[in-house]
């Protein structure tokens, strides 16, 4: 019987999953936009992002567009590796489930 | 993990996975407003030609236009994210908006812009063009229909009487802008009412 693939705890959060997938679709997005698709509140935001972030899913640039900060964050090569990853181990744990 | 995580869970994962990725691809920003307002545009401008006979009827309604729709487009795609669908179908209008200022500036301050079959032949075969190219990068049938609608008037105004062909350009604004509009931002209203909150 084959082993059953580890699901990666990081990705698996339903807010940073959400975060990932946006983030896979755009080449960069801002903080703002990222609230507005999830309607999550700004701290449960932030701290799933500092996670992402940590993991080095997601890559983060702060500047200053005329006068305001702007915090602008995109998906690293690791991020979109790591999501494959996820999406390939939940399809394999689902199995013939995954059509049911 | 996995032996904590239920079958069910698993497939949310995955149906949460293909909903935001579609919401991130999506072109978002509510655009309906824009056929709207270009649909009101092409209303004043005929009204105003028809009614002074000025040259600076249509030039001075496109470019006025044009205004309008680069500063509200400027304060509503402050935080939306560059995607390369947004580039591809943002791309294809600038230039359109672009043409047909250049183009009825150009003819109208020559005084070359009398024959009206041509003039409603090249606006109508313009936007069916960027609206065909919009329809079939997005499979949007709606909008490939007003593609449709626009070539039909683009192909009958060249073998029509004038008040015909008035009849033709006025029927497909009223149907490929001013519907069309209002169906896109009811359209996005409702996708926006549609969806709730992510939690951690």
């Amino acid at each position: 019987m084959p082993e059953l693939p580890e699901i990666n705890p990081v990705v698996h959060g339903r807010l940073r999953l959400a975060l990932l997938s946006l983030l896979s679709g755009v080449e960069e997005a801002e903080f703002t936009w990222l609230r507005a698709k999830t309607e999550a509140t700004d701290g449960n935001l932030g701290a799933q992002l500092v996670k992402l972030e940590e993991a080095r899913y997601v890559a983060v640039e702060k500047k200053f567009v005329l006068r305001k900060p702007q915090t602008l964050y995109r998906i690293t090569e690791t991020g979109r590796q790591a999501l494959i990853e996820y999406v390939q181990a939940l399809k394999q744990l689902l199995g013939p489930a995954i059509n049911a | 993990m996995q032996n904590h995580a239920t079958e069910q869970e698993l497939k949310e994962r995955l149906s949460l996975i293909e909903s935001m990725i579609a919401e991130g691809r999506r072109y978002t920003q509510s655009w309906g407003w824009t056929f709207v307002l270009w649909g009101v545009a092409y209303y004043l401008a005929i009204a105003w030609s028809a009614w002074s006979h000025s040259v600076w009827a249509w030039p001075a309604t496109i470019l006025i236009a044009v205004i309008i729709t680069v500063v509200i487009a400027s304060l509503k795609v402050g935080n939306q994210p560059a995607t390369t669908l947004g580039r591809a179908i943002g791309s294809i209008w600038i230039a359109l908006g672009i043409s047909m200022a250049l183009l009825f500036l150009a003819l109208g301050l020559s005084g070359r812009l009398t024959d009206q079959h041509i003039f409603v032949a090249v606006i109508a075969a313009i936007l069916g063009m960027a609206n065909g190219a919009s329809a079939l990068i997005l499979r949007w049938k709606v909008q490939l229909a007003c593609a449709v609608v626009w070539w039909m008037a683009a192909v009958t105004t060249c073998f029509d009487t004038d008040a015909r062909s008035t009849i033709v350009f006025l029927v497909a604004i009223f149907l490929c802008q001013i519907v069309f509009g209002i169906y896109g931002v009811i359209a996005e209203a409702q996708e926006r009412k549609g969806r709730g909150p992510i939690h951690a």
